[in-house]
């Protein structure tokens, strides 16, 4: 047996070997090409989930600052009770009983009250306070975008 | 058990001079990957898919083999920021190999023999099975490096540079395999 072509193919070429080689060679690794799975990328989602919650917070504190503005104006409508319109004669009615035609003399503007100037001063704050904060969002998202750009370009790149 | 007393002879001046060349690539590429150069493993991929594929051949059903290689480099993809000598890459995914063929094993016994044999009708091939499964019969330690050197046609040093094993080690298990295997293949008719 020449161990010299067994060991490292050198020296006198074994005929049985060879015809080994030659069968088994067919079992031989055939090259296949090996994908990597690709890396996910969570900032995006993350950036968005966070602009999200940015605005929910943003939009509920608006709320409350708008139903805390309505409270005053009824209690002020409690306290201050509107004077009553004089009577005017009625005139006849041109309507059914049940349908009645709604006329200009039954829309009456309410006065508005020294608290309830306040409370516009506040909304107008809080509407000031909601704009602000609008605004560092769109500055934020904008960031997000710049930031996230020239990693898809990255890895486009990395693709191609 | 994998490890025989043949594996555990000394290595010589010769094997250092011999396995001082692959390493130097494999630290740079296992590096390379560390610091997130992706391309790199498709390198160490290349370098390494012929061992794991005739490591896994040695042992697993052979329509099963192409799968596996996939899942150990995929495994080893994970799993590289363990590795503690980067030289080492290519025991460490040998051994990785040998405990996935266990595990394939471990799982599925009967299933997979039969699907072995139902493969393949041209005689060529079916001759090729024939000779696998005779070096399958062999002990364990002969059966991968005649698998690498008769298959993948690995040479000896190059075997032993990849697996980690002294060219001692590698030498006397081509040999005694090789020994064994004529005498098995004296049994069968014309080769």
């Amino acid at each position: 047996m020449n161990d010299d072509y067994l060991w490292d193919k050198t020296g006198q070429p074994d005929p049985e070997i060879q015809k080994l080689e030659e069968i088994l060679g067919t079992l031989r690794y055939e090259p296949r090409p090996f994908v990597l799975p690709r890396r996910r990328n969570y900032f995006p989602l993350l950036a968005i989930a966070a602009s999200i919650l940015l605005a929910i917070i943003a939009g509920s504190i608006w709320l409350r600052v708008r139903s805390g503005d309505e409270v005053p104006r009824q209690e002020a409508k409690l306290e201050s009770p509107t004077p009553k319109p004089l009577e005017a004669p009625q005139p006849p009615r041109t309507g059914s009983a049940l349908n009645p035609p709604l006329h200009a003399s039954n829309r009456i503007r309410k006065p508005r009250s020294a608290s309830s100037v306040i409370n516009d001063e506040e909304a107008l704050a809080a509407k000031e306070q909601l704009m602000l904060a609008l605004r560092i969002t769109t500055e934020k998202l904008s960031m997000v975008h710049r930031k996230t750009q020239p990693n898809q370009i990255k890895n486009q790149h990395r693709i191609g | 058990m994998y490890a025989t007393a043949d594996m555990l002879l000394t290595s010589t001046q010769a094997h250092a001079a011999e396995q001082s060349k692959e390493p130097v690539i494999e630290v740079m590429l296992v590096r390379a990957v560390l610091d997130g150069d992706r391309d790199s493993f498709g390198r160490l991929y290349d370098l390494y898919a012929p061992l794991v594929h005739g490591i896994l051949l040695a042992r697993v059903p052979r329509a099963e083999v192409a799968d596996l290689v996939q899942d150990i480099f995929l495994h080893a993809f994970k799993k590289l920021h363990t590795l503690r000598d980067s030289a080492a890459f290519g025991p460490w995914i040998a051994m990785i190999a040998r405990n996935r063929a266990v595990d394939f094993h471990r799982r599925s016994k009967e299933t997979v023999e039969i699907n072995d044999d139902l493969r393949g009708s041209d005689t060529h091939d079916s001759k090729a099975r024939e000779i696998l499964e005779l070096i399958r019969s062999l002990p364990e330690a002969y059966r991968e490096t005649l698998v690498l050197r008769l298959v993948e046609g690995m040479t000896g040093p190059e075997i032993a540079a990849r697996t980690g094993l002294t060219a001692a080690s590698v030498r006397v298990n081509l040999h005694r395999g090789m020994k064994l295997l004529r005498e098995q293949l004296g049994v069968m008719e014309g080769l």
